[in-house]
């Protein structure tokens, strides 16, 4: 076989990770966490896990079992391990939040979940890196798109060991001075690593090559994307070892976190540039809503490196941290997650379905798998919500930002209505839907019907 | 079989393989270029050469054995040979001018 075949666990991870985020978004919408409470609250920590592990870390990992086989044209190590995997995230992500609910005092619980938290994420996350390592380095050398995604895997190992360190910590596990200097200073190095570095990097590594293959733009490879991953690589070593070692060393960790922020900044910008590249140079004049929406979520990752670089220049940063922090995860990850599930759904389906009567009867595209026109309101309203929601939290307006939080709740659960339809075949012609040997897919579990 | 019966039947696979559409385009694998050579031996045995817009599409595979079944149907093939190769590399170019039009197509396609 060359190349990738269908990943039979993507779907279940991208359920999980939705259900994660529409429950955030209730949670923000009832005002539970920041900006009610403040942002170290635990209440606010636990917010922010369900987002960062159970939304965003679960997406990217179900999309990377499916499209890191894409990208260097091998398939996966491990088709099974996925499912092991995914049973670890979840069941540590649960201990983790019942700690920090442990810590806010709305429940009770006789013993720290704190440590049961960091075996599970770490075994879990662990499980992941290797199939996803195995897989990537059978492929070496690797294309640009890959070595993005390597280096966010790095950016994963380097955060979640951290975070082990801060739970084994708050769990009374620990008591070595070194480790709990980290645990007592290390949080930015822990969120812009978990942000920036692993999210946010494997992040582009994926869209240089699938909005190319979208709208069929050339693949690039040329001085201005090896500058970008240069620049992000040495931001992420700087983040994180640079870090670690101010702490240690008693240094100074505002200066490590200035410096690796102004590379990163560079590589968001040279990143930018490549997009708009990309976009200009595409051969499809008439673009799907996919690579639109992705164009929403390219322009708020430019306003969140823009908006970063007023505040800093206004001194005024740190206590703006919040609203950064939620239009790059709302606004830049999320958005460009949504615009991009709602094609990979598709295409997987149609993977699923009509891949095995190629050839033998005619069958519909994946663009028919879609309605366009009922999703764009949605990604409409998710995007107006999120560009509001950070403008609430910069007027410190914290009831707005409840009322955009309800925006964004009610987009999603519209966006999630269109996916299911989509899964299961709901918008395809009827006469064209089930022709012979094609069944009704199931939600949670790709299927690959022999032949 | 005579040449020109031999490329009459290339022909009618060609044809065939139109039912084959490249799922992400929603247009036909002949008419996006992706099918690079048809060739009928004795014995009604066809060779397909083919390739895929991306090294490393997931329907690499189900497109590879739809052209093998498309091929299949036509009466007088009773074997085929279908490879892929990834030499040249595809580039919207290859495209004829309906395919351009369908996707809107900018200038000549080439990158």
């Amino acid at each position: 076989m060359v190349g990738a075949s269908l990943s039979r666990w993507s779907m279940s991870y991208f359920a999980v990770a939705l259900l994660a985020l529409i429950v955030a978004e209730g949670l923000m919408t009832a005002g539970f966490g920041f900006p009610v409470a403040p942002i170290h609250a635990p209440e606010t920590l636990a917010l922010v896990h369900l987002i960062a592990i159970g939304w965003l870390s679960l997406l990217m990992l179900g999309a990377l079992f499916q499209f890191v086989p894409v990208l260097v044209a091998r398939p996966l190590y491990s088709d099974w391990l996925p499912l092991p995997t995914l049973a670890l995230l979840l069941a540590g992500l649960t201990a983790l939040l019942a700690g920090f609910l442990q810590l806010a005092g709305v429940i009770s619980v006789p013993h720290s979940c704190f440590p049961a938290a960091s075996i599970l994420l770490g075994a879990g996350f662990s499980l992941a890196l290797w199939n996803l390592g195995r897989t990537l380095w059978a492929a070496r050398p690797l294309p640009v798109p890959a070595r993005f995604v390597t280096v966010g895997l790095a950016g994963i190992a380097a955060t979640a060991l951290l975070g082990i360190i801060f739970a084994l910590t708050l769990g009374g596990v620990i008591s070595n001075p070194a480790l709990l200097a980290i645990a007592s200073q290390g949080v930015p190095v822990h969120a812009i690593a978990g942000l920036g570095g692993w999210l946010t990097f494997t992040a582009m590594g994926v869209s240089y090559r699938l909005l190319a293959m979208f709208m069929l733009a050339p693949e690039l490879d040329g001085t201005s994307t090896r500058a970008a991953f240069c620049l992000g690589t040495a931001a992420l070593t700087l983040l994180i070892l640079g870090g670690v070692g101010a702490i240690w060393m008693d240094g100074n960790l505002d200066f490590v976190l200035i410096a690796a922020a102004t590379l990163g900044l560079a590589c968001a910008a040279l990143y930018w540039k490549d997009m708009i590249h990309l976009y200009r140079a595409r051969k499809r004049r008439v673009i799907e809503l996919n690579s639109r929406m992705a164009g929403f979520a390219l322009a708020s990752l430019a306003s969140a490196v823009v908006l970063t670089l007023i505040l800093a220049l206004l001194g005024v940063l740190p206590r703006h941290g919040g609203a950064i922090a939620f239009i790059t995860a709302f606004g830049w990850l999320s958005g460009l997650a949504l615009a991009m599930l709602y094609k990979i759904i598709a295409f997987m389906t149609w993977l699923e379905c009509y891949g095995p009567v190629l050839g033998k009867r005619p069958t519909p595209r994946v663009q028919d798998l879609v309605t366009e026109r009922v999703a764009f309101p949605w990604f409409l309203v998710y995007f107006i919500a999120v560009w509001s929601g950070t403008v609430a939290l910069l007027c410190d307006q914290a009831t707005l930002f409840r009322v955009c939080a309800g925006a964004m709740l009610l987009a999603t659960v519209g966006l999630c209505i269109q996916f299911v339809r989509t899964r299961f075949l709901d918008n395809v012609p009827v006469p064209a839907r089930f022709p012979e040997g094609v069944r009704r897919p199931r939600l949670l579990l790709s299927l690959t019907q022999p032949r | 079989m005579t040449v020109e019966a031999n490329d009459a039947l290339a022909e009618q696979v060609r044809e065939a393989l139109r039912l084959v559409i490249d799922p992400e385009l929603g247009y036909n694998i002949v008419d996006l270029g992706l099918i690079y050579f048809v060739g009928i031996a004795d014995g009604g045995v066809a060779n397909i050469v083919m390739t895929t817009t991306t090294k490393g599409c997931p329907a690499t595979n189900y497109l590879k054995e739809g052209a093998r079944d498309g091929a299949w149907s036509v009466s007088g093939i009773e074997f085929v040979d279908v490879a892929l190769t990834y030499e040249p590399p595809w580039t919207p170019e290859m495209m004829t001018d309906e395919a351009k039009e369908h996707l809107g197509i900018r200038g000549g396609g080439g990158w």
